[in-house]
């Protein structure tokens, strides 16, 4: 996989420029496929070492060792190609696959002795790892994530409740429900993000647009508003109905009711002043109900 | 009780390592700790039907409660990865042991309330945990640093895979403490207010705690994203002329 194509732009000024192979005049291995596969698989420890320095900054370096160990001949080479590489790296985990493979092809460029330097591998790595993390936190973190924990929810309350005699297959289902939304989408950027940026490394611009990273937000944010309103009319409905089973007036139906209403109610507006704070209001809530079960 | 503490630091420390590591495949969401939890420890025939039900129930509370709608380093720090692992655990472990002093009050409405709350204080106290890692990590990111510039790469490997290795064992040993200490607490609490645990008493805590995490769904659901009462309008609507057909005894 190995590349002898002129990069489009020119070469910065920088540290280390140009590449190593071009001062010793030694032919330099090309990136192999199963080398890119390796960088792939190490991804999936990229925050490993993560901390408020330096983020992902050592899991990148661990990630992109198998290219600096093809690329680069001696130890000292690649040490120092490695310690270039931890200092802070942020991006979102499944979309950092993309940096790595740019900075693979760039790192395998400079070896080879074309004029990459130090300082433009690592604007071209910062670059690209702002923006995907822009819009790759809010499409994984905030909307794809809750999206599939409530299809999981969502099949507890759509699936009918099992017999007393075998065992309630709900608790395989829904946690697969779960994992396969999730993954249907991250593990598709997972497995195409290292060779998609080796291949399109001269064109970061078109390699982010390629993504469609903002419609697909779009979309699930729907999908899941969508879902919640399911959700909410298939829990209410069964709730309404078996409320009041002995006929007893609309007071009883609002008195069995009124702890999950005045709760939801609650919570909602209690959240809007105090995000994040679910933990707190659930025990505040348990408590409340607790001193009033005992009043009535 | 060996052997299922065993299973317990075990999926522990996976599901740790899908939340810290950068695995990331939706392991360490509380739904699936929960339910994987629940079938690791099942103890057999006569209590299977409940070791299933509650940490589905734990679960799909724990699910919506910890969901936090907000960017990674705008929310509070909780472990939902462990949590669904200890609070199931908590409630199904208590389950066995202390059924002849405290009855399966209504479904087991008393257990999911258990595990759900002992899966929220699980999440604090691992979040607690996960920041004292986090600091050890920028000691070892410092000393990974000084092995690269020395050319020492079989020993910057190393000291990487102690790091994945220390992840592990973090969620293994927090998710074995805090089920112990759950399941001791309950052990010892339990029996002694088991008169005051009435069917209806728990009942409501559990309409309370349900409500709380329809609140916690709407705001992540329903709030952040642009339209979504439309859209959650929309679902509600469909769904609700679906289940009138079909009460009405018609077909879809």
């Amino acid at each position: 996989m190995s590349d002898s194509d002129p990069l489009a732009a020119p070469a910065a000024p920088g540290p280390g420029a140009p590449g190593p192979a071009a001062s010793a005049g030694a032919a330099v291995p090309g990136v192999r496929g199963i080398d890119l596969v390796r960088v792939e698989s190490r991804a999936l420890y990229i925050q490993a070492l993560f901390s408020a320095e330096r983020q992902q900054g050592p899991g990148f370096a661990f990630a992109l060792l198998p290219v600096l160990r093809r690329v680069y001949t001696t130890a000292a080479e690649r040490g120092r190609a490695l310690a270039r590489h931890m200092g802070f790296f942020g991006t979102h985990p499944v979309l950092s696959g993309i940096v790595l493979g740019v900075v693979a092809r760039l790192e395998e460029r400079r070896a080879q002795g074309l004029p990459v330097s130090e300082l433009q591998i690592e604007q071209t790595k910062r670059a690209l790892a702002s923006p995907l993390a822009a819009l790759g936190d809010p499409l994984f973190w905030v909307t794809l994530r809750p999206l599939a924990g409530l299809m999981g929810v969502l099949g507890m309350a759509v699936l009918p409740l099992a017999d007393t005699a075998g065992p309630d297959l709900r608790v395989l289902v829904c946690p697969c429900l779960a994992l396969l939304t999730y993954n249907a989408v991250a593990i598709r950027f997972r497995v195409a993000g290292v060779p998609r940026g080796y291949a399109m490394a001269d064109d970061p611009g078109g390699l982010l647009r390629s993504l469609h990273l903002a419609e697909l937000r779009r979309f699930f944010e729907r999908v899941s508003a969508l879902a919640f309103g399911a959700l909410v009319a298939l829990t209410l409905w069964p709730m309404v109905q078996s409320a009041d089973p002995a006929h007893e007036g609309f007071a009883h139906k609002a008195s069995v009711l009124a702890p999950f209403v005045l709760g939801s109610a609650l919570t909602a507006l209690l959240l809007r002043r105090w995000p994040g704070r679910s933990v707190e209001i659930a025990f505040a809530a348990a408590l409340v109900a607790l001193v009033l079960s005992s009043r009535f | 009780m060996l052997s299922e503490l065993w299973r317990v630091a075990l999926l522990g420390g996976v599901l740790a390592m899908d939340r810290s590591a950068g695995w990331n495949l939706m392991l360490g969401q509380p739904l699936v700790g929960a339910c994987l939890a629940g079938a690791f420890l099942s103890p057999g025939t006569p209590w299977e039907l409940w070791a299933l039900r509650i940490p589905l129930g734990v679960g799909v509370l724990l699910q919506l409660l910890l969901t936090d709608p907000a960017l990674p380093a705008a929310q509070r720090p909780r472990d939902a990865a462990t949590a669904g692992v200890i609070g199931a655990s908590i409630a199904v472990l208590s389950l066995e042991r202390l059924h002849p002093f405290v009855p399966l009050t209504t479904g087991g409405i008393l257990w999911v309330l258990v595990g759900t709350l002992s899966g929220l204080l699980a999440a604090v106290g691992g979040g607690w945990m996960e920041l004292s890692l986090r600091a050890r990590n920028e000691r070892s990111a410092r000393r990974a640093e000084e092995l690269a510039l020395e050319g020492k790469i079989g020993s910057f490997e190393a000291l990487y895979w102690r790091g994945v290795a220390r992840i592990f064992l973090r969620g293994a040993t927090w998710s074995v403490a805090a089920t112990v200490l759950g399941v001791a607490l309950a052990s010892l609490l339990l029996p002694r207010i088991a008169g005051l645990i009435t069917g209806p008493r728990a009942g409501w805590i559990f309409a309370a705690i349900l409500g709380v995490a329809f609140g916690a769904g709407f705001q992540t659901h329903v709030r952040a994203p642009r339209h979504g009462f439309r859209w959650a309008a929309i679902g509600a609507l469909v769904t609700l002329l679906v289940l009138m057909r079909l009460h009405a005894g018609g077909e879809l």
